[in-house]
């Protein structure tokens, strides 16, 4: 059952655009850049090697009750709501993110915050479903999407537009020093192990997941893509002019022979669709670390209904959700992004350094 | 629980009622604008833009586009637009626009200004056509060719490869063109689209070079072609030369070229431009056949060699650098700021090597 | 004897046995009574063997109507075969006592196919397990009557392959059967939705089916089927979206055909479900979707329509929809004037009236005609209702609000379980198997 945890790999590396990853990378793109990109490669796939080896010894069982087993509950506590609210802000983005795009590029009229209650009504009502929905959710989403993207990322590298020398440009510039901004959105690409914090509860025991050696070539291949094409497109210097590069660069791309003409609305839709199941899965992790909470709570990860404490969590996060964008523009949003991309990193080295160091101890005390 | 369900359901349609309108309008209450022309303004500061809208109507035949011409005067290209709302009755709607003139003389003094509207506005595709109208754009966007299924339909298939592929023009999308106009070591070209007052109607036969804020000049048809060789290896081209005074045409059925940024021991810069072109004759006086291929080949070589040599030095005096040379050098050398500024250097004193190797596949179907 | 029998054959309801007794000895019967003539079986033994003209064991030797069965191996499989086995002083003797079917059994007309079955099931239970039985020749074919209904007691059989079958999706079933608490059952359809778990769900999440061919197929896939009384279908379950979209000619036609006809399917139902709502969003918002020909022409027909465009839809919808439903309640003589009258007459009408765009007119027969791919008719139904949510976001947010639309489709369709199983997963088996994921308990 390996492919279950690649899908979290597949779909939060692809949702890098939504956050920004690209943009970031390009304006760093003279001043190291490619070697944040390089340490991004090795401490991404460390980390979530590591993630794994220890999720893989609790199967059955998520984040929170790992940490039960070793700490006390005051200690746990805070952490999780930490947890979850970094859970909370990333999909936030995303999905604040897009509903700005949808008000550019499809429905100029219609004002953002409307489309933002839109798409977080419905996030809030996939998040609330069971674990094992999530998780059918993503594996249909990425099999009726995935086809898709990839059949534009692959026009867009053959395309004749694309200028080899600018991209051969940057990437000469591998010479500069790394930028920790630069290696926390590079890193974001490998971040989908993360979310085996709440879905390991639904991985068998005795799985060993196969195929390990994919992790850093996925990531390297979706960092290159993300970064290179739209050089390629926009050439070293217009580039930086615009903060939805990949938008820009799939309205640079017609399909001569297809139904729709302009790659732009495939491009849209299909991003659509991942951003929401994306929201979906984040919220629905934030909204289990926040039930967790209860002293009570017993996880159940299929067929029982979400209780009510699940509709008012997530609701509270759709209510935040449409604040922010109410009071806040993307110039912040953007700015958000790249503190939490950063900070991110942080979060990730030390709960993973942390929980290996619990793990090994509490085994060598038992 | 079931009453509750449906109050919900009520509640939602209550409020979602009012927002009905915004945004919605039918297809028959919009105006599409296939092409847009940008003059300057005929006298003082401003712009004159000029739209050409379609009409629909239900029958699609040869010669039954129906279109309306509005030309508006305003001191920015925005104001022009919304002025122009003001002449119609209908919303106007950029999703299908897809040809842009600008009028020669707007581009010879500057044209950022208008440049910085279009890749602002989020209506305007970034695949939409660029170019540059003589005498000016209001008159191309004017032109109502006799053949159009439907308008606009002439210029979209000049330009877009399902229509005519001619080796004197080029398309530059938005896109390229803004990519041209930030990019360090590449500068813009357009096409040029030239009224016919005889027929009334419009042809594209030359390339304009421009700098990053206006057009430096022009190239001749022959030119043109070569440019189009030579940049984007643009087959169904010929090549032309002339033995014992007789016009020999080859029509080339595949063209390869690279070029390669070297210095020699005396650390003199030096460009060499490899070409390969290979074809058939489609114009050469009779009794080709019997002639030495090999010969005629090595003619027609040295004939283009220095046709193109004669281009790129005009070019090179110009200096502007249509072909992203400046790129290539930056693309294989050391990755620092230093690069373009020394490459700024070099460019004026660039020698330029160029080897043409002609391959004639056969004399057509006469000998 | 009979005591093994019992063992061989798992737990079937429909197992008769007997020990008659006479003056002279004793003898033990055994039949299955749905696959037997029970005429034939007091002719030939119950009437001779009472009447005691001569002794019965001659006549068992004798009569060439029985004969002798020494591998006790073949008992089960003559059994299957509507034998009556007869045991008598340690010897065993068979009587073939299959029943004839009536020619009169009904032909499939709901769900059709070229090559495949012709018959149906019977709205007779016996005939219809009798037909099941016959093409499932199996010991371990289990059969489970129980009633349903507090006041119809109608008559249930709840059928299944013993050794295939998951235990949790049949302790699942008889649950849900147990836990029913209705008046009246009187189609299989009724049924399907008194026990799938959502009183008013989008989707069945049962197979409705009067083709024997999938009932054994099914079976064999270790499926519960269940039988009703009075109503020539079976409901299968569980079920997953996917079955729904196979017709059974895909098994035994031209493989590449078949695929391509399957994919084709999938085309249709999303033709079905997103034209409509896509022709509001594309016309009312984002015109730039198609290329400049169509829209222009889109344009042009709709110049002479006078309200907008989902008021449009909803007219032609109505139209096709009540075509559709006159066809289907009309007598089949009149069914096929009707869609006539209405396809051709109204249609070409409407549009030169400028009610309607010519184009509308083609959304709407695309519509129709690609609804009536489905294979399977509860599914087909089902699909008719979706494309009419769909057209609220689009009437409000264009084409974005039509892919949130689609999203919701798909969260719901995720969210479905028959009777525990994963209704919207396209990889892996749906049987339990160790090492899927779901499979640990958490603590």
């Amino acid at each position: 059952m390996s492919r279950y945890f690649y899908y979290h790999i597949v779909l939060v590396a692809l949702l890098n655009l939504m956050l920004f990853v690209p943009h970031i990378l390009i304006q760093y793109r003279y001043h190291g850049a490619m070697t944040s990109m390089a340490i991004s490669v090795v401490v991404g796939t460390g980390l979530c090697l590591m993630f794994m080896s220890i999720m893989s010894k609790y199967p059955g069982q998520g984040l929170p009750e790992i940490l039960n087993r070793f700490l006390p509950r005051a200690v746990t506590l805070p952490f999780m709501v930490f947890m979850a609210v970094m859970w909370i802000i990333g999909p936030s983005i995303a999905v604040v993110s897009y509903a700005v795009l949808i008000n550019r590029f499809i429905n100029p009229d219609t004002s953002p915050i409307l489309v933002l209650v839109l798409l977080c009504a419905v996030c809030l009502y996939a998040a609330t479903r069971p674990t094992m929905t999530i998780i059918f959710l993503i594996e249909m989403g990425l099999v009726l999407n995935l086809p898709l993207i990839v059949f534009i990322l692959f026009k867009a590298v053959r395309n004749d537009a694309i200028n080899w020398d600018a991209i051969h440009t940057v990437a000469n510039y591998w010479t500069q020093m790394p930028k920790w901004n630069a290696i926390g959105a590079a890193s974001y690409i490998f971040t989908g192990y993360a979310n085996l914090a709440v879905y390991n509860r639904a991985m068998p025991p005795n799985v060993r997941i196969r195929h390990r050696w994919t992790i850093p070539l996925i990531g390297m291949l979706v960092l290159a893509l993300t970064f290179f094409v739209p050089i390629g497109f926009h050439g070293t210097e217009s580039v930086d002019d615009y903060l939805y590069v990949w938008s820009m660069t799939a309205d640079s791309m017609i399909m001569s022979y297809g139904f729709i003409e302009r790659v732009i609305f495939v491009f849209l839709i299909m991003y659509l669709n991942l951003t929401l199941i994306y929201t979906a899965s984040g919220w629905h992790q934030a909204i289990e670390f926040l039930k967790g909470l209860a002293k009570d709570y017993k996880p159940e990860i299929d067929g029982v209904p979400m209780k009510k404490a699940g509709m008012i969590i997530g609701a509270a996060i759709v209510a935040a959700t449409v604040l922010y964008l109410y009071f806040f523009n993307e110039k912040i949003t953007f700015r958000l992004s790249e503190y939490w991309l950063g900070f991110r990193l942080v979060v990730e080295i030390g709960t993973v350094g942390f929980l290996f160091v619990l793990v090994r101890k509490g085994k060598t005390r038992s | 629980m079931r009453g509750k369900g449906l109050l919900a359901v009520l509640l939602l349609a209550v409020l979602l009622l009012p927002l009905a309108g915004c945004g919605f309008k039918d297809i028959d209450k919009r105006f599409f604008i296939v092409a847009l022309g940008i003059d300057a303004a005929d006298e003082g500061k401003g712009f004159k833009v000029t739209l050409r809208l379609a009409v629909p109507s239900p029958k699609i035949e040869p010669g039954s586009a129906l279109s309306e011409v509005k030309t508006i005067q305003a001191p920015t290209i925005a104001e022009a637009v919304r002025l122009a709302k003001s002449h119609v009755d209908k919303e106007l709607d950029f999703g299908h626009c897809k040809v842009f003139v600008l009028g020669e003389k707007l581009v010879k003094k500057n044209y950022t200004d208008v440049m910085e509207w279009m890749s602002r506005r989020r209506d305007i595709q970034s695949v939409a056509y660029l170019s540059i109208g003589r005498p000016d754009a209001q008159s191309i966007v004017k032109i109502a060719p006799k053949t159009e299924r439907y308008p606009g339909n002439a210029l979209f298939l000049a330009f877009g490869v399902d229509g005519t592929e001619s080796s004197y023009s080029i398309s530059t999308y938005l896109f390229d063109f803004n990519r041209r106009y930030g990019e360090h070591g590449m500068d813009p070209v357009l096409p040029l689209i030239r009224k016919d007052p005889q027929e009334g109607d419009y042809f594209i036969s030359r390339i304009a070079l421009l700098d990053k804020s206006k057009m430096v000049m022009l190239l001749t048809p022959q030119e043109s072609q070569l440019y189009n060789q030579i940049a984007n290896r643009f087959g169904k081209s010929t090549i032309k030369a002339t033995i014992e005074e007789e016009n020999i045409v080859l029509a080339a059925n595949s063209v390869s070229s690279s070029y390669k940024i070297m210095s020699d021991q005396d650390g003199n810069q030096k460009l060499r431009l490899k070409m390969k072109i290979s074809g058939l004759f489609e114009e050469a006086p009779l009794g080709i056949y019997e002639k030495d291929w090999h010969k005629l080949e090595q003619t027609l070589s040295e004939q283009t060699e220095a046709q193109i040599k004669r281009m790129l030095v005009k070019i090179q005096k110009a200096g502007i650098d249509p072909f992203g040379f400046g790129l290539k050098y930056r693309a294989t050398h050391a990755g620092n700021d230093q690069t373009w500024k020394t490459w700024q250097k070099i460019y004026p004193e660039l020698e330029f090597d160029v080897k043409v190797n002609v391959h004639v596949e056969g004399t057509g179907l006469s000998r | 004897m009979l005591n093994r029998i019992g063992t061989i054959m798992a737990q079937a309801k429909d197992l008769n046995t007997h020990r008659l007794q006479n003056k002279e000895r004793t003898i033990e019967l055994a039949y299955i009574s749905s696959l037997c003539d029970e005429s034939k079986v007091s002719d030939f033994i119950i009437v001779p063997f009472m009447k005691e003209e001569e002794d019965f064991l001659t006549t068992l030797i004798h009569n060439p109507n029985f004969t002798e069965l020494n591998d006790t191996a073949k008992w089960a499989d003559t059994l299957l075969r509507g034998f009556v086995l007869i045991s008598a002083e340690q010897r065993i003797f068979t009587l073939d006592a299959a029943r004839i079917i009536r020619s009169e059994t009904p032909q499939t007309q709901v769900e059709t196919a070229i090559m495949g079955s012709q018959i149906a099931l019977s709205e007779d239970l016996i005939d219809s397990i009798n037909i099941i039985r016959t093409r499932y020749p199996s010991p371990e074919l289990a059969v489970e009557e129980t009633t349903l209904g507090n006041v119809s007691r109608t008559r249930t059989m709840l059928v299944y392959d013993n050794r295939r079958v998951d235990p949790t999706v049949l302790a699942n079933v008889r649950e849900s059967l147990r836990k029913l608490d209705v008046d009246f059952v009187q189609a299989a359809g009724q049924l399907e939705r008194l026990i799938s778990g959502r009183k008013r769900g989008l989707f069945p999440t049962m197979l409705i089916t009067e083709r024997p061919d999938r009932i054994t197929g099914s079976l064999q896939a270790g499926k519960v089927v269940l039988l009703l009384q009075g109503s020539g279908f079976a409901l299968i379950m569980p079920a997953t979206f996917f079955e729904f979209m196979h017709a059974v000619d895909d098994e035994f036609d031209s493989f590449w055909m078949t695929r391509f006809l399957i994919i084709l399917r999938y085309g249709a139902i999303i033709l079905t479900i997103l034209l409509p709502s896509l022709y509001v969003a594309v016309v009312s918002y984002n015109p730039e979707l198609f290329r400049v020909q169509l829209a222009f022409s889109i344009a042009g027909s709709r110049s002479a329509v006078p309200y907008p465009s989902f008021i449009e839809v909803m007219i032609m919808l109505f139209m096709i929809e009540s075509l559709i439903e006159a066809s289907v309640r009309l007598p089949k003589y009149i069914g096929s004037t009707a869609t006539t009258v209405g396809g051709l007459i109204l249609g070409q009408a409407a549009q030169q009236a400028g009610l309607v765009s010519s184009i509308m007119i083609i959304v709407t027969s695309v519509v129709a005609i690609s609804n009536f791919v489905v294979p399977v008719n509860n599914m087909s139904v089902a699909i008719r209702f979706l494309k009419y949510p769909l057209l609220v976001p689009a009437i409000f947010f264009g084409l974005s609000g039509v892919a949130v639309g689609i999203f919701v489709y798909l969260v719901y369709l995720a969210d479905l379980r028959s009777f525990g199983k994963p209704y919207f997963r396209i990889l892996g088996p749906t049987k339990r198997h160790t090492g899927d994921i779901g499979q640990v308990k958490p603590s």
